[in-house]
Formats: structure tokens, sequence, C-alpha cells
């Protein structure tokens, strides 16, 4: 090792002597050195070997299995119940809103749909609304938003963001919150009883707040002035967006929870990756340990029917679901889990096979040449 | 004798390449004027007094053997000049350089007046020392597949005894053809005996002959000639004429010579050793280097794809045209072998996993346009996009390009079969590309539908888009630096603190840019603020990217085990038996590296190592023999001795693939062409640093007969 690293050395010196030609004399070229410039710092050589390979398969076997079971169970243990309430059949319930519902209908359209849970619900539940075919990450749509207005910025809640174009002015007034997302803000609501047994039907409480992130409801969206301010006289020179019934300092009478604070704005606000989606709407909480949250019997679905999805054939879905540690419901990791432990298992059985019938075990011996 | 003299220098004639003599007139103490002259001696006795015919039959013969000795010959002449013949001569050389035109063909007709009829005075015999090392950088070089072709201005006699004290022509050949033919016909015909004798042998050999080991250059169809069994030399004197470098010859020049293991080319001028390399580089498609150090071999560096210069005392025309330098001839093999190596193994590995790493960024977006109605819409954040190619993954994959080194140096010295990767374009080519970017694709569509599944089931809050980005842009730096992590070779602590920092540097600037502060400030611009936290807070993100990572990497290990284990390469097992090595004798190193302070000069490659010298001197050919050769090479490359004789053996089972295998746009050796650099004569100083490993006296020989 020491021969070659002298022979370049010299390489070095030499070249800055007599190679130097046109540059200054007096400056050496010669490289320092160094075990940097001269490439060789200590270094950790790792090779691939029968020895690091088939064990890492199995143990990325054997720990994959278990974590894929694990995750398994906890989907499988989580409840959900879905019910599209569309109204796409002529024999749904929702199926006369969903004919006459338009833009500007003042009358709102409401239908019960009845379905009964075949299992109680233990813990907390969430409801969520669903949409399909609606293209929440279209790239129009999803930059159709003005940031600083929703952040509470004055001066854009008087000239919004140009990319809220055509959703930034309506009747010369600017609008807020303007937008394309905010728009079509999802506006049909939710009200859920469950029958008792004797007929008699009894609300199940919602709760709609702590729905959306902290960093949301607090950092990201803001209302203009502060918050102890008349919300009325803020949003004065603004106009409501285009398809929304109320203004949107009237989403809600709790002042905590209104205006762009408003959950289930702000929910809505954060758009879906995929184009079918759902998004948490309401909190069913567990009030004490002997009855559970929702139990197994009939149940009615009160709809204010609002929300037109049939022009893009899209539908809407109320999920009712718990959750567990990993999140909702989700058989797809452990699946994927399982698989995957299970292939690099056996891809580590198949490879030490191979290893040992075919495998170069004896290179050490001798190098060819 | 013994006291000085003072002569006056009235003109000096000087020397250029057609000439190839230079005279100088002088006007000697007693006041009379002379003329001397020193040149090659075709040219000198063509000159000389008829009267000198006995004296130039015994200089002749004297010449010869000096030549075959290895010497350079130089013949001195002088002649007396009347003073008004000097007076009427140099009224004429006064003219001739005030000529306006073609003033140099003027004044060499003006010199070739007075140089005529010159009494010859003796001749020279200067040794040509050769550097050290050279015969062990050629032999080396040839194992490595690297074709060598001498061209040199000097001698037949010369050149040939240059050629076997430098091991490329050796007593083991069948047979050294020489080319010397003066007209077309004669070349014509020397070439086609040449080629004839080799197709002779082929036919009486066949194929189960146990010679049959040389494969000279990796197989390239077309000529039968590519197949010759045993060692052919070819010597082509190409003279003034240059008949072999004709149009309508150049090729059966260039098959007779390609099927050789040894090519010399004597007499050449500067501007033929362009055009022989222009031949090879025309026709064989090969890579070319020429090495050199006088001003001569100026035009071939700068012909040759790779030209390096070599510094020493023949001034620095060639060191200022060429792309390398270096002084010593021996470090071309460090320059190819080792950092030639080393080079284009890096820039392979890089090119491949720049490919690899923005094909799996960039296809990402192709599948999630499938999601959101091809809308352009980007999956990651505006600020992932700037950064992704220039602060998270450029730093790994550049220390890579820098220091990754797949066998130490002295090992690719040892095994210079190690060259041949490059040569046959192995390491990238267009089915690695295709590979490359088939990697890229299958990580973009793992990335995607494995978030995809998960999102697409929904979690949670998990299912917006600022939450898949996220996602997804994790997974994507995880596994890129993963892949990097497995394709670097050589792990220095750059290599750690570039990859481990690039992971961080993405958590660290994904946090800050969705931070609560920046928002503050732009609310605009930074509109992902809370999603790290948020997301990252999520366990099920954390097992998509585990899962996204290992299933992306699996195929990789899988592959590159099982290539590993079933088809090493060379270059492979150098590394495993490194490893193993280092496990058995931990301080076998350090041993070594005491015992190489000894002497770190010796000025000649031969003549004063036993039995070298004398060989030369003695005229007779040397025979390879291993033992004289390790007693050059030094302690620390004595193995290549042994792959040598290893060689010289049956071929191996691992040189058998490669040919076998040979890459299938057809294979190139590269070829070296040049004068083997012999350090100046006229100096008769070694100078140069001296050499590093060879162990032995440092002292200066020369030898030099006057004969007068």
């Amino acid at each position: 090792m020491a021969s070659s690293y002298n022979a370049k050395e010299e390489d070095g010196q030499l070249s800055g002597a007599a190679g130097s030609g046109g540059v200054g004399a007096g400056k050496s070229k010669k490289p320092d050195n160094t075990a940097f410039k001269q490439q060789r710092l200590p270094a950790w050589q790792p090779i691939l070997t029968a020895g690091t390979v088939l064990p890492a398969f199995f143990v990325i076997g054997l720990i994959f299995i278990p974590i894929g079971i694990g995750l398994f169970v906890t989907s499988n243990n989580i409840k959900e119940f879905e019910i599209d309430y569309t109204g796409i059949d002529p024999a749904s319930e929702c199926y006369n809103c969903s004919q006459t519902l338009t833009w500007n209908s003042t009358k709102p359209c409401i239908c019960k749909v009845p379905f009964t849970l075949e299992q109680s619900f233990e813990s907390d539940v969430f409801m969520y609304y669903g949409l399909s075919n609606f293209y929440q990450n279209h790239r129009r749509y999803v930059k159709s938003r003005d940031d600083s207005q929703l952040n509470g910025d004055t001066s854009s809640l008087t000239s919004p963001s140009k990319e809220c174009e055509p959703y930034r002015t309506s009747d010369n007034k600017p609008i807020a919150p303007c937008g394309a997302i905010a728009n079509s803000l999802f506006n049909d609501t939710l009200t859920l009883y469950y029958i008792n047994p004797n007929g008699t039907e009894s609300l199940v409480p919602l709760i709609k707040k702590g729905i959306a992130w902290w960093t949301d409801k607090n950092v990201k969206f803001r209302n203009p002035g502060g918050s102890n301010f008349n919300l009325t006289a803020v949003f004065q020179g603004n106009s409501k967006p285009v398809n929304w019934r109320k203004p949107v300092y009237e989403l809600d009478t709790d002042p905590e929870n209104n205006g762009f604070i408003n959950e289930d704005f702000i929910v809505w606000m954060r758009t879906a990756a995929l184009p079918t989606f759902r998004k948490l709407y309401r909190l069913i909480e567990k009030k004490n340990n002997m009855i559970p949250t929702l139990q197994r019997g009939n149940y009615t679905l009160e709809i204010t029917y609002n929300y037109p999805v049939r022009r893009f054939d899209g539908r809407k879905r109320m999920i009712l679901s718990t959750i567990s540690w990993m999140g909702g419901k989700n058989p797809f990791l452990g699946i994927a889990y399982i698989t995957v432990g299970s292939v690099c298992f056996f891809l580590g059985v198949v490879l030490l096979i191979i290893h040992q019938k075919y495998g170069n075990r004896n290179n050490s011996a001798e190098i060819p040449n | 004798m013994g006291r000085p003299a003072t002569y006056q220098l009235l003109s000096i004639l000087d020397f250029n390449n057609i000439r190839k003599r230079m005279s100088v007139i002088v006007r000697n103490p007693e006041g009379r004027i002379r003329l001397y002259c020193k040149g090659a001696d075709t040219l000198l006795f063509e000159r000389l007094h008829p009267c000198n015919q006995d004296l130039m039959n015994i200089t002749t013969d004297h010449l010869n053997e000096y030549a075959g000795d290895g010497l350079r010959t130089l013949l001195l002449a002088y002649k007396d000049l009347e003073e008004s013949e000097y007076e009427a001569w140099s009224e004429r050389l006064q003219r001739a350089s005030k000529a306006v035109d073609c003033r140099e063909e003027r004044l060499a007709a003006v010199y070739e007046e007075i140089e005529q009829d010159m009494m010859l005075l003796g001749a020279t015999a200067i040794e040509d020392k050769l550097q050290e090392g050279v015969p062990e950088t050629i032999a080396i070089l040839t194992l490595a597949n690297i074709k060598i072709w001498v061209l040199t201005g000097d001698k037949q006699e010369t050149a040939v005894n240059i050629g076997y004290s430098c091991k490329m022509l050796t007593d083991d050949m069948t047979e050294v053809f020489f080319v010397t033919g003066r007209t077309v016909h004669e070349v014509r015909e020397e070439l086609r005996k040449a080629r004839e004798k080799m197709m002779d042998s082929t036919r009486t050999l066949g194929n189960g002959f146990p010679y049959q080991q040389e494969k000279l250059d990796p197989p390239k169809g077309s000529s039968v000639l590519e197949a010759i069994p045993g060692e052919y030399a070819v010597c082509v004197c190409v003279c003034l004429q240059a008949h072999a470098l004709e149009a309508d010859m150049e090729l059966e020049f260039l098959e007779t010579a390609c099927a050789c293991k040894a090519v010399i080319c004597c007499r050449v001028t500067p501007l033929q050793k362009a055009q022989v390399v222009e031949l090879v580089k025309k026709y064989k498609r090969a890579v070319t280097l020429a090495i050199g150090d006088g001003a001569n071999d100026v035009s071939m560096i700068k012909t040759a794809h790779i030209g390096v210069g070599i510094s020493g005392q023949e001034g620095i025309q060639a060191v200022l045209a060429s792309d390398y330098t270096f002084s010593q001839f021996k470090s071309l093999q460090r320059l190819l072998l080792v950092h030639g190596r080393w080079s284009y193994l890096r820039m392979c590995k890089f090119l491949c996993y720049f490919f690899y790493k923005n094909f799996a960024f960039t296809m990402v977006h192709f599948w999630f346009g499938f999601f959101c109605g091809f809308s352009a819409q980007t999956v990651y954040d505006q600020y992932f996009i700037t950064l992704y190619n220039i602060v998270y993954t450029s730093l790994p994959v550049l220390a890579m390009g820098i220091f990754d080194q797949d066998v130490p140096e002295q090992r690719s010295l040892e095994y210079p079969k190690l060259y041949e990767p490059g040569q046959l374009n192995l390491l990238f080519n267009k089915r690695e590309f295709f590979i490359c970017i088939a990697q890229g694709i299958y990580t973009s569509v793992v990335l995607f539908f494995v978030s995809y599944g998960v999102f697409a089931d929904d979690v949670t809050q998990l299912a917006d888009y600022q939450s898949f980005a996220v996602t997804v842009a994790t997974s994507l730096v995880i596994v890129v630096s993963v892949q990097i992590a497995l394709d670097t070779g050589y792990w220095t602590a750059i290599n750690h603190f570039f990859i481990w920092g690039s992971v961080a540097m993405y958590f660290a600037i994904m946090f800050a840019m969705h931070s609560d502060g920046l928002f503050n400030i732009f609310p605009n611009q930074f509109t992902f603020v809370g999603n790290a936290q948020n997301t990252l807070a999520q366990p099920a993100v954390w097992f998509t990217i585990l899962l996204s990572t290992v299933v992306c990497i699996v195929p990789v290990v899988t592959f590159r085990f099982l290539k590993l284990d079933l088809k090493p390469q060379l270059s492979d097992t150098v590394r495993y038996t490194q490893l193993v090595r280092k496990k058995q004798k931990p301080q076998g190193r350090r041993l070594r590296i005491v015992g190489r302070t000894g002497s770190r000069r010796t000025g000649y490659a031969f003549s004063h190592q036993e039995g070298f010298g004398e060989l030369i001197t003695s005229g007779k050919n040397m025979r390879l023999s291993s033992l004289a050769l390790s007693s050059f090479t030094g302690r620390s490359s004595a193995s290549w001795i042994d792959t040598l004789r290893k060689k010289r053996g049956t071929e191996s089972p691992a040189a058998q693939q490669v040919s076998a295998g040979a890459s299938p746009q057809g294979a190139e050796a590269s070829q070296v062409s040049g004068g083997v650099p012999l350090e100046a004569p006229e100096t008769g100083v070694t100078g140069l640093a001296g050499g590093a490993s060879a162990p032995g006296p440092a002292s200066i020989t020369e030898e030099c007969a006057v004969k007068e």
C-alpha cells in the first residue's frame, strides 16, 4: 500500500514542478498528502454476503408478519358502518331530494334514512361524510384559495388573491372566503336518531368541535380582527360565496366555531388526496362505561339534503366508525405487512437453498485472473 | 589534452527531423575552419568522402553491434574548410536566410552543399535507460487487455531491443515479423506473408492446443485474424515513405498488427505517429491513449482520445499538449488501473443512481395523474420539489462519486483483469440504463400505491392531500437514501455524514417549512403549516414508510445477492477475499508498510539488476523470468507475477466468462501507443525524483562508447 502512495506523491511533486508550464513556477500543484486528498480515508466496506442478507430477510419476515397480524387484528376490531344516502335508486329515501334539488331552492329538502346497527359501538365513535368521484385534488381546485385571507389578513379580505378566480368577487364585493374550495363547501346536515325499542326517537348527541387539527384551528385559520370581534361587522364589505346559503359569519352560533374557524369549514378546506374520500363530520363521545356509545338497534339518519352530486356522478355516504391507536379501519396495511413479511421469509428460504446448492462459497480460495 | 582550447563558433547548421543531422562550423585555435557534423548513420554515410570506405565498413559493424545492444547511435564526421570556400558559402547562407519564400528549403539546400565529402570521425553509442518500472507496467497493462503499440523514431534494431528490454517482445513469442519493405509491393508482400503464417498456425494448432490462451482483442467478429493462437509480434519499419499507412494498405496493416501481441513501429515521424493513432481510432472503435515525453509525440498525444505527457528532460511540449502528466511511465498503471478504473466505476454508479432517483421522484406524478383528473397536480409540496435534487439527495451521491472504491488500489494493480469491465462497457450501457429506469419506475409505483392503499382506505383524518404529500415525500427520501447506502461500497466518514445528514436535513427543513413562524410571515407560501407534526405523529404513516422502504429495497437486495452469489464479478471476489483476509490476519499489513521505507531512488530500470544489464549488452534476448522480474517489483506487487504465470497456463474460468459474455455492442480494447519513454541520453542524469518501491542501489551508470 505504501509503495503506491509514494508513487502518487511523486507524481504530484513532479507534475507540479515540471508541468506547471504557464502557471507561476513557485506554486506547487502537488496535492497535500492527506488521507482525504489521496483517497485513503478509512472506510467501512460492506458486502452483501449470505451471512448478512439471509438473516436480514428472515428478520424482516419475522418482524413484519407479527406487525401485520397486529395491524390486521386492530383493523378488524374497529367497527364501521357505512350508508350511501345519495338517492340514486328511485326506491331510496333521498331520491326525491336528489331530483328536486336546485341551487337556489330556499326550502330545505329533508330525507330520513333508517338503518340498523348489528353491533353496538363501544368506544368513541367518529361520524364521517364521504364523497366519491369528487376531485378535490384537481390542480386548479387545490390552489383556488387564499390562505392569508383565511388567516385573518384584513387586506386579503378586501382584495382576495387572484388564485381565487372566478370565485373572487360577486356583486362587486370580494368574496369571503374566496375560491372554489370554499365555494363548494359541503353543506348537508346530518342528524342521528336512535329509535328506542319502544318506538320513540332520541337524538344522538353529536359534538362538532375537536374534529380539526389544532394547528389548523389555531394557526392556519383565524378570523379577521381577532376572536372577540363582531364578525358580522368584519365581513360587512364582503359577499358570501355564490353557492352558499348563508354568509360565513353565520356558520355557527358559537363564536369559537364561527367564521373562518368553523371546524366543518376547516375540515373541508383541507383538501382530500384522492377523488374518493371521507371527512370527519362529528364526534360521538362515550358517556359512561355502562352504556355503549351506540347500542345495537335501529337508527334514523336525518339529512338536510343540500349538496348536489348527481351532476358529476358523485356519491354521498355517511360513515360511523370507532378508531384505534392506528386510526380508522384499514385492512390494507395489515394484509400488506403479512404479505411482505411472508414473501421476505420465503425469499430467505429460497435464497438459502440457492446459496447452499449453487452458491459461490469457495470464492475466498482462489481468485481467477 | 588536459588544457582548455577555445573554438570560435561560426555558424550552426541546425537539426530538423528531415535532415536528421546537425553541424557546427568552428574556427579552431590554429585558425583553421572546420565543420563538425553529427547525425543519423544512414544520412551521414551518404555524405562521407569515398576515401572513408574502410573505416565506414568497420564503423557499420560497430554500429550494428551497438544498435543490437539497444544503444542509441550517432555518427560523427568533420570536414576542413578553406577560408574562401567558407566565405562564399556563408554569403549564400546569408542570402538564403534572407529569402522571403521557401526559406526553410533554401537553407536546407545551402546546408546540404557544405555537408558533403566529410571525413568520418567515429560513432557514439549511448545507452538509453528505460525508466524504472517500464517492463512491469507494460506487462500489467497487457494483462489488463490493453494493447500496446510502440511508435518510435529509432532505428529498427534499437527499437526491437527496447522492445525486448521492456518485455514487449519475449522469446516466448512464436515469431516476430519485420515489415521493412521500401516499396509498396514489398510492404504488401510482407504483410501478406505475416498473416499467412498466422493463419497457418491457426489451422495446425487447432482449438484444443493449450497455447490458445491469448485473447488479444475482445472478440469483434469480422476478422479471422482476431482468433490467432500464439504470440506474434510485428515490427514495422515505417520509413519515410510510410507505405504501410497509405490508404489502400492501412487496413491490411491494421489487421495484421491487431492480430499480433506486440507492435513496434520504428523510424516513425511525428506526423506518422498521429496517423497510426488515427488509423486505430478510425477502424477499431477502440479508446486510444498516447503517452510520450518529447515534442515529437505532441501530434500523437493530441490525436489520441487520451493524451499523456511525461514530464522529464525533453521539454514540456508533450506535457502542455497532454490531458494527464506525470514524470514516470510506470505511473500509467496507476492512472489506468487505479484511478481510471475508480473513475469509471464512480461515474457509472453516479449516473445510474441519478437516473434512478429522478425517475423514482418524477414518475409518482404520473401515477397520481390517474387520480387527480390528469390536472398536473404535484404530489409533493413545492419546496420539496425544489430541494429534492439539490439538498435532500445530492450530497450522498456526490460523496459516492468522489470516494467510492470497489477494491483497494493495490488489489486493482494486482488483478489487472479488473480493468476489463470498463473496456467492455459493462457498468453503464443501454441495459444498465434501462435497469436503472425500471428500478426508478418500480420505486415510484411502490411509493405511490402503498400510500394510495393506506389513504384510500382512510385512517381517521389522514385522507388529505397534504398528509399524502408528506407521506410520499418522506418515503421517497428514505428509500433513495437506503438505496444510496446500498450503492455506496466505501463508507468513509464523509459518506456517513452526507447520508445521515441528508435524511436529517430533510426532516429539519420539513419541520421548518411546516412551522407556525414561517406561516405567520408568509401565509400564502407556506400552506403546509402544522402538517409535518400532525402527519408524522400518526403511526400509520410510519408503517407506510417502513412498508414502502422494504418493498422497494428487498428486490434490489435479492437481485444483487443472487448476482454476487451465483455470478460474482472479479471485483466482487476480490472484495470478498479482502474481507476474509482482513479478518484472518489483521496485522499483516502494518508489517509491510514498515518494510517499505527503504530505497526511494533508483535511476535505472536495468543495468545493475543481476542478469539484465548483461543480457542487454550481450545482445541476447531476455527470457521473462519471474524471478528476475520479482526482484524488480518489490514485495508489494510480487503477486502479479503469479497472475502472469497463471495466465500463461490455462485460461481461468473468470477470464473465459468475460470474453464469452462480451458486450453485445462489440467489445473494445483500449490501446496504448507511444514511445517507450527513455530518459534523455544526452543528460546522463537520472534526475527525476526517483522510484518508489523498487529496492536497489541508487547509482548512475552510463555506457558510452566513442570510437575514434
